[in-house]
């Protein structure tokens, strides 16, 4: 896919296989550390437990992590830009609960056009947080945070803090984890083509492109003619958007909206898409990145419910240590880059 | 006490005198500093007489700055002596030559802008009360009085960033005579200032002077050392030429000395007029009249031919490079236009002005390049929608840049290689090969050679000839004379944020460059 470097390129050659293979991993470090990580546990948790392993199973993780995986394709754009918003959950909670509240339509009714409204709404307000941003020259984390407490006032405002028990059936039916299709879950066929469409944008678009390099260098990007307050206003707006999906997601598999709900998908997501190696600082990862870092994620807090001896008040701190750990196996495997790399 | 001259035979044939008897406060003996392979410093003496300020003159590369940083503990010579009051002293550190009353001040001041003027001023060494704790009114009452002294008018509880760059630079004067400094080396303090606050800069100069501190002064600006200085030192290609009282120089004499006449450098420098040709007949590309951006230059006109080169030389803090970046759209302008092809344009950013055909080279690398992108992605960048759809593949991209680096001669020419590996020439062959995707109305090049070996100066400068052929304004902007010297049919000098001089159709040297920036 886009984001390898080719191994074989004019070198000499009279090197060996090793020096080959050597240089392949240093040059992809980014990407082959996670699913270095990934590869573990999933073995690791197919031998110790008998349940990880089953076709039901695996069904079940890929209904777990899709809400979150789409809300993560936004943050991974974000990261990219080097910004962050912490403002998804909210998002995604208010997004979840207006589309219930248009259903319902006990002041306004709009049906399943509510969704189509609510997700407008949620470009919207990352449009809003892109904005000033950008343009006004907030900083990402403050403007974010007061974005975080708007949206979730905003939820409770709407419902007047009560769940609504009702949601439009689409969602339902594309939430419910019985939905197959041929025998992979609905809503994981969602959560992959927004992964896809994510991955086609960064590695094969010129907005990726300028993604990538105005959170690269944004002095660099500026004066090679790139609107990077465009570039970052569009892409704050892109992780509005994909919170207000993962949203919806949520309403349909838990077949209400609730207010209060969705306090987890921040912190989660964060983690998943830094899990998967995209920097922090901007300009290196993507999307194939995200989808390694959601997996282990998901495959971890799966597993880790299974393991038959597992205290289960002790599952959350385990969890933090092992994410802990992969995030080591990253740090080294990047040194490991940075060490190659001088010596070539 | 002898002054020994390192030149066999200066051009001037000047006797080398001595002002005074007194024994300098501060001195080098035959200092000699290699990097690798290049001598900085070779054989040079160097005496700081007490209470003068003292001149150091010499174009860049001449050892200047290698010189200071040995008289104030930054680095350490290969060879040679350094003594203070008559003994030998090795400085380990700028703490350790601070410690014995050396104070530098750099080009890049180096102080706190979020704090006040005070704290700046007591920076590192707040008096305490009886608590432990700072002691705030001491520290605002001791800087007042010391800024007060020296005939400074600043408010000492303001935040240092709210004041201007020169008054900065009053700020950290006084902050390093309050930390115990007598000999105080000021290193191009004048090239980011405007010339009231050089003015200003140097009553407080000579203020210090009058209280028996020493200063080194080192300018390109020659008539500020000769306003300024009791004596000049001149280096060239890193050996001294001459020390020699103010009075007995003029600036023609400095530059001379400077630049020398004698037969060895006639290879690396240009020592002979060059003959500029007859200004083109081409139809103006660019032509800007009165433009002035407030602070950083005023009333610039010039034109610019359809296939020509005009070189604009000045040096640092002339305003070149903020002319540069008013074309490009990154210094807003008050008054005055820009007209492209015939068309008023005013660039607001630099997307708009890549729109109109501008492209822009800068002096910053660090500004222009992706290190961890390949290099294909570097030089597609600027231009990439007219150089693949909306959704491309790389393949294309990586023939695209093939073609491009080759030209401008990018080694090892491996378009997926990531852009950081290469060296700095070949980076700067990158960001250049990025504004050829397109071929552009008007290219700026702000020192495009900058610290480029040889050869691949020559490849670039070939380059820059061979668009030239193809119709392409250029604007070539440069501190090094030899560089607008062999490339420009026409040429611009600047100086302090004006054009003070345009050579065209007539014989120009070097000297008289030098005489005009």
């Amino acid at each position: 896919m886009g984001n390898m470097s080719p191994a074989v390129s004019p070198h000499q050659s009279n090197e060996t296989f090793v020096d080959v293979v050597l240089r392949f991993a240093s040059r992809n470090a980014r990407l082959l550390a996670p699913l270095l990580t990934l590869i573990t546990m999933f073995t690791f948790f197919s031998f110790t437990t008998e349940v990880f392993l089953t076709k039901r199973n695996l069904q079940n993780v890929v209904t777990q992590v899709s809400p979150i995986a789409v809300a993560a394709v936004g943050v991974t754009f974000v990261l990219l830009c080097a910004e962050i918003d912490l403002s998804i959950a909210s998002i995604s909670t208010f997004t979840g609960v207006l589309a219930a509240y248009f259903w319902v339509g006990d002041t306004i009714d709009l049906g399943a056009w509510g969704i189509l409204v609510a997700a407008l709404v949620a470009a919207g307000l990352g449009l809003v947080n892109g904005f000033f941003i950008a343009y006004v020259g907030i900083p990402s984390f403050m403007m974010t945070l007061a974005m975080l407490t708007i949206a979730s006032g905003l939820a409770v405002y709407v419902t007047k803090g009560r769940p609504i028990f009702q949601v439009p059936d689409i969602l339902r039916t594309v939430g419910s984890a019985g939905n197959l299709f041929l025998g992979i879950p609905v809503i994981g066929i969602v959560a992959a083509s927004a992964l896809l469409i994510g991955h086609i944008i960064l590695a094969y678009t010129r907005f990726g492109r300028q993604v990538y390099m105005t959170g690269g260098n944004r002095e660099a990007a500026q004066m090679s003619g790139i609107d990077t307050r465009r570039v970052l206003m569009l892409v704050m707006m892109i992780a509005g958007f994909s919170a207000g999906i993962t949203g919806m997601l949520f309403i349909g598999r838990l077949a209400s909206a609730n207010p209060s709900a969705g306090t987890n998908v921040l912190i989660d997501t964060i983690a998943a898409v830094v899990l998967g190696g995209t920097s922090l600082f901007g300009g290196e990862g993507g999307m194939l990145n995200t989808l390694m870092g959601l997996l282990i994620f998901a495959v971890l807090s799966n597993g880790l419910n299974l393991l038959p001896n597992l205290s289960i008040y002790f599952k959350e701190a385990l969890t933090g240590i092992i994410l802990l750990a992969a995030l080591l196996l990253n740090v080294l495997a990047l040194r490991l880059e940075n060490v190659q790399r001088r010596t070539e | 006490m002898i002054t020994r001259d390192t030149e066999s035979a200066p051009a001037s044939g000047e006797v080398l005198r001595q002002t005074a008897n007194a024994q300098p406060v501060l001195a080098v003996y035959d200092v000699t500093k290699r990097f690798g392979g290049a001598t900085a410093l070779s054989g040079v003496d160097f005496e700081l007489l007490p209470g003068e300020i003292h001149g150091l003159v010499g174009e860049n590369g001449a050892g200047k700055s290698t010189l200071v940083k040995i008289l104030s503990g930054v680095q350490r010579p290969d060879q040679g002596e350094v003594r203070m009051h008559g003994d030998i002293v090795r400085f380990r550190s700028p703490a350790d030559a601070m410690s014995h009353g050396i104070g530098m001040i750099f080009q890049e001041l180096s102080m706190m802008p979020a704090l006040t003027v005070a704290e700046n001023v007591f920076l590192g060494r707040q008096p305490t009360n009886r608590f432990g704790l700072v002691d705030w009114k001491t520290i605002n009452a001791e800087a007042a009085r010391q800024m007060a002294e020296f005939g400074i008018n600043i408010d000492v509880t303001d935040r240092l960033g709210h004041l201007s760059l020169g008054n900065q630079q009053l700020v950290e004067i006084t902050r390093v005579i309050n930390s115990g400094a007598d000999i105080i080396i000021l290193d191009e303090p004048t090239s980011a200032i405007s010339v009231p606050e050089a003015q200003r800069l140097f009553e407080l100069m000579r203020e210090l002077k009058a209280r028996g501190k020493t200063l080194i002064f080192i300018s390109h600006f020659l008539e500020d050392v000769l306003e300024i200085s009791d004596r000049v030192t001149v280096l060239k290609n890193s050996r001294k030429v001459a020390t020699l009282p103010a009075s007995e120089l003029s600036k023609p004499k400095l530059i001379e000395l400077m630049i020398g006449k004698d037969a060895t450098d006639l290879t690396d420098s240009y020592q002979h007029a060059i003959r500029l040709p007859p200004e083109s007949e081409s139809l103006p590309m660019l032509t800007v009249d009165g433009l002035t951006a407030k602070g950083e230059f005023q009333d610039i006109s010039f034109t610019v031919h359809q296939g020509e080169i005009l070189g604009l030389f000045g040096y640092l803090g002339a305003g070149m490079t903020e002319v540069a970046r008013a074309l490009f759209g990154t210094v807003r302008t008050q008054s005055g236009t820009i007209v492209l092809g015939g068309e008023a344009i005013r660039p607001k950013s630099p997307s708009n002005a890549k729109r109109l055909g501008i492209a822009y080279l800068t002096e910053n690398r660090r500004a222009t390049l992706f290190p961890k992108q390949e290099i294909y992605k570097n030089v597609t960048l600027a231009h990439l929608d007219h150089l693949v759809k909306p959704v491309f593949r790389h393949p294309s991209e990586v023939r695209i840049t093939e073609t491009l680096i080759e030209r401008t001669g990018v080694r090892p020419r491996n378009a997926v290689m990531r852009a950081g590996h290469l060296s700095g020439g070949n980076q700067q062959k990158v960001v250049l090969a990025k504004w050829l995707t397109k071929q552009p109305k008007l290219l700026i090049l702000n020192e495009p050679t900058r610290g480029m070996d040889v050869g691949a100066k020559r490849e670039v400068l070939d380059l820059v000839k061979e668009l030239r052929a193809e119709g392409v304004s250029i604007l070539l902007l440069s501190t090094e004379p030899e560089t607008i010297l062999a490339e420009s049919d026409r040429i611009l000098v600047m100086c302090k944020g004006k054009i003070t001089k345009e050579f065209v159709n007539q014989e120009v040297s070097k000297e008289d460059l030098l005489l005009y920036a």
